[in-house]
């Protein structure tokens, strides 16, 4: 049965911060950066007005906002932070250190693109440069889809059989800025959802004292790299089970928590898309329909670890995949698109990938641009 | 109360096992195990980048017998803050977090992180053990590398006077401060002790000798440090901030009287790392290690 909820109007950084208000974490790291600040301000007022309790960090810098909240998870207990663009960029070296090291800690990444210029807006430069830092990646499409994603994702990376970080991505100002709508449960709800983190993945034991992160040889190297490869995959599983248990409870889904398709499960061609481009790609869908053509559109929810079985189950039955990218491989191609097209390859399936690198740097991606980069692809 | 050789005799084999990969001489192991030793049984340590990286042994062999987390070179302090948080959450802020690191990550590469804890008063205390150079990666200068010493990034001897990392944490309304050497261990693990029972950031800098990398015989790493107090290059002194006053050390007091000083050639001329320091670079050598006294008895 699904609970009850109230409906409130809030921007996507409020939604974060309302997902981690209620899962209660014990400790928040907080470092302010343009567009993320408003998520760790509402939480330091959350916190010194008593609604919740926990250990709030002023840090001097974001390397260590992340290094105290790596302290904190090795201590069993639950954590929190959030970050953006060049203050991600920053903390580089314990991005990598939290996912190799297995630590469940949740950073919503609000993306912003990267210097230089000075550039505020949103693309996905920053957090594609950590796809391969062993984080859970989400990337999310509005208000709603933040708090929802940010509740499952301290489940999620919680479970002993993960015991991954987590890194909910929403479009710098597009979502962290702009009010929308947000069904909010009880804060008990939710909380339920989520559960304590009594079972930690982690705890140091001063009864049982080890050491972490000494010296390894290169097979026990290999073989740590080797379980976290195994833990992502797991992960996929555990994703989309946390998001069904969600949906139950709260009456929400996005496709299966890895793919969100929209429209009919066969097209001509099919818009793929991360983040609010794929909320946009759905109007323009719409339209394209309503002028007769048979187009469809698919949205990578989790781009960590990578759905590739729900790929190319949705691309059989498909034409022609256009993916837009909100971010460059330079050199190369846009990171999806890449990664779409060898998925593809890799389990022969036939159907033609092409893509566009759109909207870098804040570029306005609107229906319109996308209706325009259909109409000409199925030209060709 | 006084901690005396006897009390050293009793613990220290707790806190260090067998098998660590510590070099023949080294005065951070040694000191390692006395002052962990100490309060082994509280005792989580959150280790940089460092010597203690690697002397702490590998894989189901780590040699150190407490909690030990290892961390970036620059995140040390950082880490103890979130532990150390969290520990409180917990209840178990009975448990004594302690950096142990060196001087490459207290004086360089971490001094803005160990900065920021100190600012926050998170309560931990590192431990900075100096060997004045980036030892593990070869010798390389850093900013605790004194004036006149060949390293492997400055063969043709060190030019610069040394950071005064002590002194930059008293700046910053650090809890308690204080120096110490190898040389002094019941001296250092007083201050260790004493340190451990405040509330707040402690900071203790400790002077280790390193015999690969000083270029010395390591059958006199001790007597090296006990000439670094005894010719002044190595003030002993503790602060504290409810006080706001530098105390000399017993084993160190007559030192902060320059005519019971040995000449520091004396103490340079043990080490390789000093050899073909001209006149004009010891002259240099003595001038910084008087401007730190001089600094030193601002807050005496």
């Amino acid at each position: 049965m699904v609970v009850k909820q109230e409906t409130k109007s809030m921007t996507g950084n409020d939604a974060a911060s309302y997902a981690a208000l209620f899962a209660k974490p014990d400790v928040i790291a907080a470092y302010p950066i343009t567009p993320q600040t408003t998520i760790v301000e509402n939480l330091s007022r959350f916190v010194d007005e008593g609604k919740l309790e926990a250990e709030f960090v002023i840090v001097e810098s974001e390397h260590s906002a992340l290094a105290a909240c790596m302290g904190a998870a090795w201590s069993g207990v639950r954590t929190f932070t959030a970050t953006s663009s060049q203050g991600l960029l920053y903390m580089a070296e314990n991005v990598f250190w939290t996912g190799y090291g297995r630590l469940p800690i949740i950073m919503p990444v609000v993306n912003r693109c990267l210097a230089p210029g000075w550039n505020i807006w949103p693309d996905f430069q920053d957090s594609m440069a950590f796809r391969d830092a062993g984080w859970i990646q989400m990337y999310t499409k509005n208000n709603q889809e933040v708090f929802d994603t940010t509740l499952q994702a301290f489940k999620i990376s919680e479970s002993k059989d993960i015991a991954l970080p987590s890194m909910p991505c929403l479009d710098g100002f597009v979502i962290s800025h702009t009010t929308g709508q947000v069904d909010l449960p009880d804060p008990e709800d939710a909380f339920e959802f989520v559960g304590p983190y009594d079972d930690p993945v982690i705890a140091l034991d001063v009864e049982n004292p080890w050491a972490y992160g000494s010296m390894t040889g290169p097979d026990q190297y290999s073989k740590h790299r080797r379980d976290l490869m195994v833990a992502m995959e797991r992960a996929k599983k555990k994703i989309i089970d946390v998001h069904k248990e969600f949906e139950e409870r709260f009456g929400r889904s996005y496709g299966n928590g890895l793919i969100e398709p929209y429209g009919d499960d066969e097209a001509d061609l099919t818009l793929v898309t991360l983040g609010t481009i794929g909320d946009e790609a759905h109007e323009a869908i719409d339209r394209l329909k309503a002028e007769g053509h048979n187009v469809n559109a698919l949205r990578v929810r989790t781009f960590r670890p990578f759905p590739v079985e729900n790929i190319v189950e949705f691309a059989k039955k498909n034409h022609k995949l256009v993916v837009i990218d909100r971010a460059a491989s330079f050199g190369h191609d846009g990171p999806l698109r890449i990664e779409v097209e060898a998925v593809l390859k890799r389990h022969n399936v036939d159907t033609s990938v092409s893509g566009k690198i759109m909207g870098l740097g804040g570029e306005d991606v609107p229906y319109s641009a996308i209706i325009d980069l259909a109409k000409k692809e199925l030209k060709e | 109360m006084p901690v005396t050789q006897k009390d050293l005799m009793i613990k220290p084999k707790d806190a260090l096992l067998k098998g660590h990969f510590a070099c023949a001489g080294c005065g951070s192991a040694l000191a390692f195990r006395h002052a962990i030793g100490s309060v082994a049984d509280k005792a989580v340590l959150v280790v940089p980048a460092s010597c203690a990286s690697v002397y702490q042994g590998s894989g189901k062999g780590v040699a150190f017998n407490v909690p030990t987390i290892n961390t970036a070179f620059a995140a040390s302090d950082a880490v103890a803050s979130g532990i150390s948080r969290a520990l409180k959450r917990k209840g178990k802020d009975d448990l004594k977090v302690i950096v142990w690191g060196g001087d490459g990550s207290a004086a360089d590469i971490g001094i803005a992180t160990e900065i920021g804890a100190c600012d926050r008063q998170e309560n931990i205390l590192h431990v900075m053990y100096s060997n004045n150079v980036y030892g593990n990666t070869g010798g390389q200068r850093s900013g605790d590398t004194m004036i006149g010493a060949r390293t492997a990034t400055t063969p043709k001897g060190n030019t610069t006077p040394r950071k005064m990392v002590p002194f930059i944490l008293i700046a910053n309304n650090a809890r308690y401060v204080a120096t110490a050497s190898a040389a002094f261990l019941e001296d250092f693990v007083e201050k260790f002790q004493k340190a451990l029972s405040l509330e707040g950031f402690k900071f203790i800098q400790i002077d280790i000798s390193c015999p690969p990398n000083w270029r010395a015989d390591s059958a006199q790493s001790i007597e090296i440090s006990r000439l670094g107090v005894q010719t002044g290059i190595w003030p002993l002194f503790e602060w504290d901030r409810e006080t706001n006053i530098a105390v000399l050390s017993r084993p160190g007091k007559k030192y902060g009287d320059k005519a019971n000083r040995k000449p520091i050639s004396d103490w340079t001329s043990l080490q390789g790392r000093f050899r073909g320091i001209t006149d004009k670079e010891l002259i240099a050598l003595e001038e910084d290690t008087e401007r730190q006294w001089n600094f030193l008895r601002k807050f005496m």
